[in-house]
């Protein structure tokens, strides 16, 4: 609401007339362009490789019997229960140890820890659902190790890997306690360069700019329900019997 | 030849041994079931059969030969799951193809096929229902019409009817009798459910700590138990321990048990040591009041008196809780035809005759 008050104060609630000057200034500012700009190539990214890489931890973790799983599972979640400033911190001081100086590689190294847990997560959630026997079934009826994965584990699996991915997608997008170590200069994320101007010139170009960032993830859910259904996506799971 | 021969097979998890040399043939055609506890070895049995373990010693042979490092889509197997583990995300028609499509049948002719099976188990017009929108028993048929498309050599079946309710379950036993005997399935039932093994099995085999304890046509099982466990697991027992006596008569012994009951008894098939155990049905003894007992035809007779403790009518069974001797309860069954029931309190002679009596060694 606030974003459309046509006033160039912050007055009282609810405003007299409604505008979309917040949107312009939002759009014709160069500073925060930019910053849409890295978000989204950082979320898009972030949201790649934590998937690939998430999704292949948990079907590694489901498979393994062996010592130490249990270990393993904390390890990957590990980063949930770290408070995001510490582990910002101390990627900083990271990669400041392993000379990476790069404001862009550093967010993308960042991002990717705290989203990779939330994919583990929900791909693990799902795989566990998947009784074994339907694995077995397939294998009894002719297909591999391999088809046996894909005609079944994978589809039964496909819910949670992509609750996942949305979860990494909206978490990269709205991050601002471990991007704000990590930022350069030049390299920043829309929700840094809303804290940075939030310090220095307040004015409701904010709001904008915050709702312009809730609509990404919101588009990015509808495309997903359009594509394959919503209560599939994340609801309980028509998959399972 | 038989289409399946297990021949000394032994499975080992660590140092516990879950399958003890066992070996076992199957003939076309043939329904065996493998009978036990939780934990005697005839899950691992069938586990090695499908090609999920592999033996450690010994051989699993289909037709002859030998499946030793055959995984289980190199077997043709057919597999009925307990939970039916069919694939959620496919209809009924996808799921019966499956098997079909991977075992390099002829793409053109899979319909037929899934169409004929899916007339087998009598679900035509289901064809594209998903799993979850079929009731239980639905759902255990087009596992079977899944398992059975590809024409497997050997059909196992983990627990068949046990996930179902009794009465849905008696209805189910006999059909799935009715549709392995249509396509001649050469089938193995694995259940710790006695009812199941003996209604389905042409042959049970009864399993206790990865051992066969005795193999043999339902009736001689239940009749001729060669041991205390096989009696005790299949159907009901009352069990006296004591020493053998001198012989009375061409086929009866005398008896005498712990407590100081005297009876008449059969002569043991093996021999060792006096000590036995003596097991007599419920069924198989027969109740007449102090005050009725009849002369009795011919041959020797066991006749204990007693006085009914307790007594409860189950329909079309009565079941009566009787003391003898003062000091030992045992049950017994009756039919109900109408007859005027026992009373408790009331004194009682129990008729048996030495042929209505098992006898196990001592400790078996």
């Amino acid at each position: 609401m606030m974003s459309f008050d046509a006033r160039g104060y912050l007055g009282p609630f609810p405003p007299p007339e409604y505008s979309f000057r917040w949107y312009e200034s939002f759009f014709s500012d160069d500073y925060y362009l930019h910053g849409l700009k890295t978000s989204l190539i950082l979320a898009v990214i972030t949201t790649i490789v934590s998937t690939v890489s998430g999704v292949s931890a948990a079907i590694a973790l489901d498979r393994y019997t062996g010592p130490g799983k249990q270990a393993l599972e904390s390890l990957f979640l590990s980063p949930l229960v770290v408070p995001a400033v510490v582990i910002g911190f101390a990627l900083l001081l990271f990669f400041a140890l392993i000379g990476v100086f790069d404001g862009f590689t550093r967010l993308l190294g960042g991002h990717i820890i705290i989203t990779f847990p939330y994919t583990v997560r929900t791909t693990l959630a799902g795989l566990v659902g998947i009784r074994k026997t339907l694995t077995e079934a397939a294998m009894s009826l002719g297909a591999n190790e391999r088809q046996a994965f894909w005609d079944v584990t994978f589809p039964l699996a496909r819910t949670g890997m992509v609750a996942g991915s949305v979860f990494a997608f909206a978490f990269s997008m709205d991050d601002v306690a471990v991007s704000l170590f990590l930022t350069s200069p030049d390299t920043y994320t829309l929700p840094v360069a809303m804290v940075s101007m939030m310090r220095t010139n307040f004015d409701l170009t904010i709001a904008a700019a915050a709702v312009v960032l809730m609509m990404f993830t919101l588009l990015l859910i509808m495309v997903l329900d359009w594509f394959i259904g919503l209560e599939r996506l994340i609801g309980k799971g028509v998959f399972r019997s | 030849m038989s289409v399946l021969e297990l021949s000394h097979v032994t499975k080992r998890f660590a140092s516990f041994v879950a399958v003890d040399d066992v070996s076992f043939t199957v003939d076309k055609g043939q329904i065996l079931s493998l009978l036990g506890p939780s934990g005697c070895g005839k899950t691992t049995t069938l586990r090695l059969i499908s090609g999920f373990e592999e033996v450690d010693e010994g051989s699993v042979m289909f037709s002859g030969m030998d499946m030793k490092g055959r995984r289980p889509y190199e077997r043709n197997v057919g597999l009925l799951f307990q939970d039916y583990a069919l694939f959620p995300h496919m209809s009924v028609e996808q799921n019966v193809a499956y098997g079909l499509k991977h075992r390099g049948y002829d793409k053109n002719l899979i319909p037929t096929r899934v169409a004929e099976m899916l007339e087998l188990v009598k679900l035509t017009g289901f064809e594209k229902r998903r799993p979850s929108q079929l009731s239980g028993g639905q759902q255990q048929r087009v596992a079977l019409a899944r398992s059975l498309a590809i024409n497997p050599e050997v059909v196992l079946l983990d627990e068949p009817l046990s996930a179902l309710d009794a009465k849905l379950r008696q209805e189910l036993r006999f059909e799935l009798k009715e549709i392995l005997g249509a396509v001649n399935a050469t089938t193995i039932v694995v259940t710790h459910d006695q009812e199941e093994a003996m209604s389905l099995g042409d042959d049970v085999i009864v399993m206790s700590d990865g051992k066969i304890m005795q193999q043999g046509h339902p009736t001689e099982i239940y009749a001729n138990p060669k041991t205390k466990f096989v009696a005790e697991f299949i159907g009901r027992s009352n069990w006296f321990s004591g020493r053998l006596g001198p012989a009375a008569g061409a086929e009866a012994r005398e008896f005498e048990t712990a407590e100081g009951i005297r009876m008449l008894v059969p002569e043991p098939d093996c021999g060792g040591g006096d000590d036995y155990e003596i097991c007599i049905r419920p069924e198989r003894i027969h109740i007449e009041r102090t005050d009725q007992v009849q002369a009795q035809t011919e041959g020797p007779v066991n006749a204990l008196p007693g006085v009914v403790v307790d007594i409860a009518h189950l329909g079309a069974d009565i079941h009566l809780m009787i003391e003898i001797a003062g000091k030992r309860l045992i049950t017994a069954t009756e039919q109900y035809n109408g007859q005027t029931l026992e009373q408790a309190g009331q004194a009682v002679v129990l008729i048996f005759s030495p042929g209505d009596c098992i006898i196990v060694p001592a400790g078996s």
